[in-house]
């Protein structure tokens, strides 16, 4: 594969996983960017103190212009130094801010490349018993809240406790006193404002809540428009919504209260302290022991001590929830990944295709087999047929011949060699699968006639391929012909198109064993005789493996084997079976059956 | 693309049309007293917060520099009653506004989902459900928004810069002129970063959706991946997807990371100035440290309202957009309405009578080609052909979800236009091939056939219907959860319950589309039982694909290409050896195929392999 340049240094997963702490696992994820992040914080600090020295500056001003009364250049050139603080102020705050999105934008991009990676190579078996919703919603919305942590929560916390801590200093430089004084109620608006957020996030939730269930209503109601108007009852869906949407109207009155309580409520506090420690300041300027400019200086210091805490509630609410989030994310980075290349054995020229089971069991749980025993072999280019009941084992057998999953015990010889020195990497390429109602990706159909193609193919060779699997027309029926967005509005395929596409694909691929699902989907007659063509071209040559569901495709077969609970009942040529008693005799003779009961059927309608 | 149904609209450049600002603005009207309250308020909360300045500033001037104590005393205690009246307005102007916001939200909801009610089905055939869902779900938001914290953001910023400016003007007139120069500045400055920050927003978040699509694709088809290795080149592409979201969302934080500081940067120059010439007027004793002081504040303090206008004025376009979609579809007649003089009708028994009938959606190719027939009341019609050729549409046409193009249809003697819809619709019972439930439980599903049905007439309908064995054998029976769309049904079972439903109606006709898909013979049996207990003695019209229903029926239609090319009865078109002939004898086949195949072989997991 082409390894193209990464923007970015690989995580190292076992660091991130490893680490007793989440919040040091968080640290990992930031890997390469440790240093950015250092730079936001040093920034960080930069901006307080330019703040924090704004003001001091302010008042130093004041005192002297009080005292001495500044002229000339020298006020000048305080005034520039006042600007420039700010200046300096607004450039580390950009800097820091800077410094931490790029942290976090970088780190997420990251983790969701790896995520994409790392739920792509997950064991056929972990997909197979996973929810697609919630796979996504981790790797979307749960790492979204891991780069708002590190945008906005690990830097907002650092933000205010940072300001909070140099604005004390500053004040206690000015008068201890004064600064104990004005931190009295911080503990009570830090509690009260982790109690709010608290509430209020949980409130949320139950808003949003109801929001989906009201989505989940409209989206019924929509989609079983016909029924609604089939019994006339709009009324009715009419009445059922609304009580849902009042709901909803109850429970976001009820969140904006809580709303309406905590930033009044928090306001009178911080407020109150305000006054009060402005007031005691003024007094001590009125008994000389402060400066006017020292008021002036605290004045603006204050505000900077006491009303960012409101925000902290919410940062440390919203932090635990980031963390809550990493749990989920990290639960499926633990899942371990297919190892696609472990084995290394290649035959030089390729492969044959002479396949032989020996005694070979699998179970997806313990103690219950799905295959007892199986044992058998065909020789390279043969077609092997296998019949059997859902559940009796045939999509396991074949599920393991590329490897999705691994035999439990006996094994498996492909050209004599066992198919677990084969890597699975090698292995996937010399085998081709061409399943029932193939999943189509939402590319063009010439993107998806040429997927896992792996390498160049011009326009002239699909089309060969696809008059070979006989859907050149149905594509050429297509407004935008090979263009043709699948999904795209007014194009749909049927099943048996997108089977065929999916036999062009494989055509172009040129496997030497072959999957097939041999279905019958309902399609008219000459569409089927060319669908039979298109399989047997398909099948000439390569060791092929159908999942069978008729007679037909059956009686060619070298190979026939009949599947019951698991285990082989019959096996040999379609003469050899048709001797023997058991199913495969019992189906033969039904077919017959059938053809009989339809003259049967006429005949009586004829003598009428 | 130019879909008009693009799932996430992003054109951000809409021509602000007065129309739908004021149209959207009329959803106020019922609130104004509140509106005109929370104005009031927070226009006042405005004032008291350019106030507090000048109270600071005469606590400095008259207070601490002047050494009177008793007067300091008194602006203090001023200070503090500001502080509660402001709060209590704070408190008023959230609660009030939080809470009409959440009413206009429900109203919306409200008027779009009475009126998505009353539109026809042509309408949700040809409209994506996605894009109808989010205009009742996000643009309805966006829309209350900007009524109410819109509105009153924009009311707090403009007030607040011109009181603040009203005060600077009266403590210094000459220092006011450097504030008001940098004022346009600073906004101008501000709404172009907004503007284009708001911008890279919405495009990262169409990236992101993106995103999730191809994540989405890729874990739905992961066997297919595996099988043909593709996970080094899916790895690539997503990368390019990734590196769009991390682009414009890089892009979005970058430029709101630059643009606090940028105009905190052009306000320092401003006062830079006031510093140096307000110490020179000091100085010189033409002003007061305490206006010097008000002054600072004022321009450290201007910047949070500036910043406020600016944000609103970006999403502004946004939420006129979504207003524009939810009044496009407000004002979306319903194609089929009820006639002016209505003849009301308790029952529908009689003949079904087409004449004539042609169809074709919008200015497509006619679907149905003057159709005509006529048919007893009480009789079975089996409609069959091949998908495509117009039996639903027929169907769809006698239950009047559409109208014949030209041509009439006659139920009970009288052109059926002339019936109230709801009557039609209420006296035609339907069993659909793919039966919708809804969540719920299985008699809320039941009792959705007639609504003042009691516990036993539910419970014979679904005896009747052949329901009621598999049902008694969930454990909660009939309060047995079916699941979002009746999804921990079978299907056989769904259409058990929705013949039962069918049946509770007690209609005078009844439509069946009958389900392709197989399922055990037990359930087909009752089907089977249930269907003939909708038929008897009602004129039914059923798009049939079992043999023994079509052969049981008066009268078989089979339509090709929206035209009757045989009808007959099953002995006479058999005879016939035509088109009938040839779909009966394959449908015989394939169903005994099906009927003797010793494995029952459906492999619902076959699509996995």
């Amino acid at each position: 594969m082409s390894k193209q340049k990464e923007p970015y240094i690989p995580l190292d997963m076992p660091r991130v996983l490893g680490s007793k702490n989440k919040l040091l696992s968080l640290w990992h994820l930031m890997r390469g960017y440790h240093f950015h992040y250092f730079v936001s914080t040093v920034f960080l600090a930069l901006a307080a103190f330019a703040r924090t020295g704004m003001y001091v500056f302010l008042g130093t001003f004041i005192d002297r212009m009080m005292n001495e009364g500044l002229m000339g250049p020298e006020l000048t050139l305080s005034a520039l130094t006042f600007g420039a603080l700010i200046a300096l102020q607004a450039l580390s705050s950009f800097m820091s801010s800077w410094m931490a999105n790029f942290t976090a934008e970088n780190s997420t991009r990251r983790l969701r490349d790896y995520l994409f990676d790392h739920i792509q190579r997950l064991s056929y078996s972990y997909h197979s018993e996973s929810k697609t919703g919630d796979l996504l919603e981790r790797a979307t919305s749960d790492v979204d809240t891991l780069r708002r942590f590190f945008a906005e929560q690990a830097i907002g916390v650092g933000r205010i406790v940072m300001i909070f801590i140099i604005s004390f200093i500053a004040i206690a430089r000015i008068n201890l006193r004064l600064a104990l004084f004005s931190i009295i109620i911080i503990p009570i608006v830090l509690a009260i404002s982790i109690v709010f957020f608290k509430r209020l996030s949980k409130a949320y939730e139950a808003y949003q809540e109801q929001g989906a269930i009201l989505t989940t209503d409209l989206q019924e109601n929509l989609s079983g428009v016909r029924v609604v108007k089939a019994f006339a009852r709009q009324d009715y869906e009419i009445e059922k919504f609304d009580k849902e949407n009042a709901e909803k109207f109850r429970l976001g009155r009820k969140f904006n209260w809580m709303h309406a309580l905590f930033w009044p409520l928090s306001d009178i506090i911080c407020s109150a302290q305000t006054i009060g420690s402005n007031f005691y300041a003024a007094t001590m300027v009125l008994n000389g022991v402060m400066t006017l400019g020292d008021f002036i200086s605290f004045h603006g210091l204050l505000g900077w001590l006491i009303w960012p805490i409101r925000n902290l509630g919410r940062l440390i609410i919203d932090t635990s929830r980031a963390l809550v989030s990493f749990g989920r994310i990290s639960v499926v980075l633990q899942a371990p990944e297919e190892d696609m290349t472990a084995a290394t054995y290649q035959p030089e020229d390729g492969i044959k295709g002479q396949i032989c089971f020996d005694q070979v069991s699998f179970a997806y749980e313990k103690d219950y087999l799905v295959l007892d025993d199986v044992s058998f072999s065909c020789e390279a280019g043969q077609v092997v047929a296998l019949l059997g009941s859902t559940g009796s084992g045939k999509t396991s057998l074949v599920n393991l011949l590329p490897r999705f999953y691994d035999v439990t015990s006996g094994q498996i010889l492909l050209d004599g060699v066992n198919l677990n020195e084969y890597s699975r990497e090698f292995l996937r390429s010399q085998i081709g699968i061409v399943e029932q109602e193939p999943f189509l990706f939402s590319c063009s159909i010439r993107d998806n006639i040429t997927y896992g193609v792996h390498r160049e193919v011009s326009q002239e060779e699909i089309e060969e391929a696809a008059r070979e699997a006989a859907i050149h027309e149905v594509i050429l029926g297509f407004k935008n012909g090979y263009d043709t967005l699948v999904g795209e509005r007014g194009v749909t395929l049927s099943g048996g198109q997108k089977q065929r596409l999916a036999i062009a694909r494989t055509l172009l691929i040129n496997p030497r064993i072959l999957i097939l699902d041999d279905s019958t989907s309902s399609v008219d007659m000459e569409t089927e005789v060319q669908i039979r063509a298109a399989l047997d071209s398909l099948m000439n040559n390569r060791t092929t493996f159908i999942i069978a569901h008729r007679i037909q495709s059956i009686m060619n077969a070298d190979l026939i084997l009949v599947f019951d609970k698991g285990k082989i009942v019959q096996m040999g040529e379609h003469e050899v079976l048709l001797n023997q008693d058991g199913i495969y005799k019992d189906i033969y003779d039904i077919q017959a059956r059938i053809d009989s009961a339809l003259q049967e059927e006429i005949d009586r309608v004829e003598s009428i | 693309m130019s879909n008009q149904y693009n799932e996430e609209e992003l054109d951000d450049v809409v021509d602000l049309k007065s129309g739908v600002v004021g149209r959207l603005m009329r959803a106020l009207k019922p609130y104004w007293p509140q509106m005109l309250l929370a104005i009031i308020g927070i226009a006042s909360v405005s004032y008291l917060d350019a106030y507090y300045t000048v109270l600071n500033k005469r606590i400095i001037d008259e207070g601490i520099v002047a050494r009177n104590l008793p007067v300091m005393i008194g602006l203090f205690r001023n200070y503090a009653i500001v502080v509660l009246a402001q709060t209590v307005g704070f408190f008023l102007m959230i609660f009030i506004i939080g809470r009409l916001g959440e009413q206009l939200r429900y109203d919306f909801r409200k008027k779009l989902f009475h009126h998505l009610q009353n539109l026809s089905l042509s309408y949700f055939s040809k409209t994506p459900l996605g894009w109808i869902m989010s205009r009742v779900t996000s643009d309805t938001e966006k829309m209350a928004d900007l009524l109410t914290w819109g509105v009153l953001d924009t009311v707090w910023a403009v007030t607040n810069i011109s009181f603040a400016v009203f005060f600077m003007l009266q403590l210094n007139a000459a220092l006011a002129v450097i504030v008001i120069i940098s004022l346009p500045i600073m906004i101008f400055v501000s709404f172009k970063f907004r503007v284009k920050i708001y911008h890279h927003y919405r495009q990262s978040r169409k990236a992101n959706s993106k995103m999730t699509a191809s994540l989405n694709e890729n874990i739905t088809g992961v066997r297919i991946v595996k099988a043909l290795r593709r996970e080094a080149k899916n790895l690539d592409d997503f990368k390019v997807l990734s590196t769009n979201m991390y682009q414009e969302s890089y892009r979005a934080v970058l430029l709101s990371a630059i643009y606090l500081p940028t105009i905190q940067t052009i306000s320092a120059i401003s006062l830079v100035l006031i510093l140096w010439r307000g110490g020179l007027q000091v100085a010189s004793g033409a002003i007061t440290i305490g206006v010097l002081q008000a002054f600072i504040s004022y321009i450290m303090m201007i910047l949070w309202p500036i910043q406020d206008l600016a944000r609103v004025y970006a999403e502004m376009q946004n939420a006129i957009a979504s207003s524009e979609r939810v009044f496009s579809l407000l004002d979306m007649q319903p194609e089929i309405r009820n006639r002016e003089d209505l003849l009301p009708v308790d029952s529908l028994a009689g003949d079904v009578e087409f004449e004539d009938v042609s169809f074709h959606y919008e200015d497509d190719e006619p679907v149905i080609k003057n159709l005509s027939f006529h048919i007893p009341q009480g009789q079975t019609v089996a409609l069959v052909g091949t998908t495509g050729g117009g039996k639903t549409t027929i169907v769809n046409l006698l239950c009047r979800f559409y109208e014949p193009s030209s041509g009439v249809i006659r139920i009970a003697g009288h052109d059926y236009t002339q019936y109230p819809l709801e009557d039609i619709q209420s006296r035609i019972g339907v069993v659909l091939q793919v039966p919708h439930l809804f969540s719920g439980s299985i008699r809320d599903n039941l009792r959705y056939g007639r609504l003042d049905a009691s516990d036993e007439e539910i419970e014979q309908a679904a005896k009747m219907a052949g329901a009621h064995d598999f049902i008694m054998n969930f454990e909660k029976g009939y309060d047995q959860d079916v699941g979002e769309g009746g999804n921990q049904l079978s299907v056989g079972q769904k259409q058990l319950v929705s013949i039962a439903r069918a049946l509770l109606a007690e209609p005078d006709i009844f439509v069946m589309d009958e389900a392709t898909s197989s399922v055990d013979t037990l359930t087909e049996a009752l089907i089977q039982k249930g269907m003939h207990q909708l038929m008897s003695g009602r004129t039914s019209f059923i798009i049939a694909h079992r043999l023994s229903t079509i052969k049981s029926a008066d009268l078989i239609m089979v339509i090709e290409d929206g035209q009757i090319i045989e009808r007959g009865n099953h002995k006479s078109l058999m005879r016939n050896k035509g088109h009938y002939y040839n779909l009966y004898t394959k449908q015989f086949r394939h169903d005994l195929e099906t009927k003797y195949d010793l494995f029952a072989d459906q492999e619902p997991d076959a699509s996995a392999a």
